[in-house]
């Protein structure tokens, strides 16, 4: 895996709307918006990634249609953390896996 | 008027009766009942269970509808809506730190390179330059801040469960060691290691600080995280010796703080050269310039060197930094010079830092 640029996993601002998405502005420029569902599914947490063999368990077909984002805080300089509508909240997304997982055309999504 | 004019608190009283099986109480006063309206002669609210999974839910709805139909005259219909929002865990308030302006977390790759000494002088030399200063012992295998800063008064719990810091040589003190007595140890999993930090940062009365300063356990682990997942530092001190091995091991401490995105204020030499008192002569024991070197290879500040100096010893025994007892002393003016050093890359880094906060579009 590349090493991202300090600036492109750098955030200069992080904007919520209302439980539907996430939208963030690097330092370098780019924009990513992640949609509820999309995030929810990507969830880094020990329960939706195995700790024994690091394979995904939770993707995002498995999560509700619905999922709502309750609250978005963040976590000391370097994560964002998720509360979500179904009960989950162990997730602390770094702000370098969420650059890594932009879901737009330009970065293409790469795979989480 | 004809009709009895229903009141709202009438209708509350009727829901009064109505128990959450699983809760144990009255679903008015856990709060369940929202956009409560009142119209003629029909009454709507919502019921917002914790959980749209509830399997009381029908049963609910059933007996909420009956209260208000046989007790509140005048009501004709009710319309209950049931809804569901799951409860948040409450985050940790970390409002207590909206008053300190910068936390800077000290150190090391292994024990015993003197990290808390340095800690100590540092906030102490921070503290007599006019500055507002609190020093936190996070290190729970073997806090010595304690010894470190004998004298003045001991932190002390107050009635509404909030810790009043200790206060010696101008700096205010919390050590993880205050939660042992004596010599007991503290033999804790990583929960409880987490728990006694948070509370050590969020339940003690810091007032207003310019700079608190975290002496941290050797190495990488619980309490590293916990700082910096639960307040935004503003950087990190690594404490090195001379020895490469030690700076190999530092090396992880400083990747630590770099995926975690905490800045590094800079690099501390300690243990550097000794000078021998008898003849003045110069000795490198562990060699010299290790720390240096490697700050300049990984573009971090070189704060400064700390000689092997058998008075930084005493006086660290005694619980006066040497900063303090011998601020003209070679070893003296070396903390002073490193603080300065410190308190510039603190600056900047204030100053280039964006304070970032999730705005709702």
């Amino acid at each position: 895996m590349p090493a991202l640029s300090p600036d492109a996993a750098t955030p200069v601002s992080i904007k919520k709307k209302g439980g539907e998405r996430v939208t963030i502005g690097w330092a370098d420029g780019h924009e990513t918006v992640l949609p509820a569902r999309y995030l929810r599914g990507r969830c880094p947490c020990a329960q939706c990634v195995s700790e024994t063999t690091g394979r995904r368990m939770v993707f995002e077909e498995h999560v509700n249609p619905d999922v709502q984002i309750l609250a978005a805080r963040i976590v000391g300089n370097y994560a964002l953390h998720i509360e979500w509508s179904d009960g989950h909240s162990t997730g602390i997304y770094s702000f370098d896996f969420i650059r890594r997982i932009c879901p737009c055309p330009e970065c293409a999504g790469p795979a989480a | 008027m004809s009709e009895i004019a229903i009141r709202e608190d009438t209708v509350l009283d009727a829901l009064r009766a109505v128990m959450d099986p699983d809760l144990n109480r009255d679903i008015v006063s856990l709060n369940f009942i929202r956009n409560l309206k009142i119209e003629g002669t029909t009454v709507s609210f919502d019921v917002n269970l914790t959980t749209p999974a509830c399997p009381v839910k029908d049963r609910l709805r059933e007996q909420a509808k009956q209260a208000v139909l046989t007790k509140v005259p005048g009501v004709k219909d009710v319309l209950v809506n049931m809804t569901s929002e799951v409860r948040r865990a409450p985050a940790p308030d970390t409002s207590v730190l909206h008053n300190v302006r910068n936390i800077i977390a000290v150190g090391s790759g292994k024990g015993g390179v003197g990290k808390s000494t340095v800690a100590a002088n540092l906030a102490v030399s921070l503290a007599a330059s006019g500055a507002r200063v609190g020093l936190l012992d996070a290190d729970i295998y073997g806090p010595s801040i304690p010894i470190l800063m004998r004298s003045g008064q001991p932190a002390e719990p107050r009635a509404d469960n909030v810790i009043e810091p200790g206060l010696a040589h101008g700096v205010k003190l919390m050590s993880m060691g205050y939660m042992s007595p004596g010599d007991q140890p503290l033999i804790w999993r990583g929960p409880m290691a987490h728990k006694a930090l948070q509370q050590c940062l969020l339940g003690v009365n810091w007032g207003e600080l310019d700079y608190l300063v975290v002496d941290l356990p050797p190495g990488t682990g619980d309490v590293h995280l916990t700082l910096v997942q639960t307040a935004s530092v503003t950087g990190a001190v690594i404490v090195s010796t001379p020895q490469d091995v030690g700076l190999q091991i530092s090396m992880k401490t400083l990747r630590m703080f770099q995926q975690t995105k905490v800045h590094l204020l800079g690099i501390v030499e300690n243990m550097s050269t000794y000078v021998c008192p008898h003849c003045g002569e110069r000795d490198d024991l562990f060699g010299h310039g290790g720390a240096k070197r490697a700050a300049e290879t990984l573009g971090v500040p070189f704060l400064g060197e700390i000689p092997l100096d058998a008075a930084i010893r005493r006086y660290s025994d005694e619980g006066t930094p040497v900063v303090l007892s011998e601020p003209e002393s070679p070893s003296g003016k070396a903390f002073q010079e490193i603080a300065g050093k410190l308190a510039q890359q603190v600056s900047i880094q204030t100053f280039k830092r964006i304070a970032l906060t999730v705005v709702e579009e």
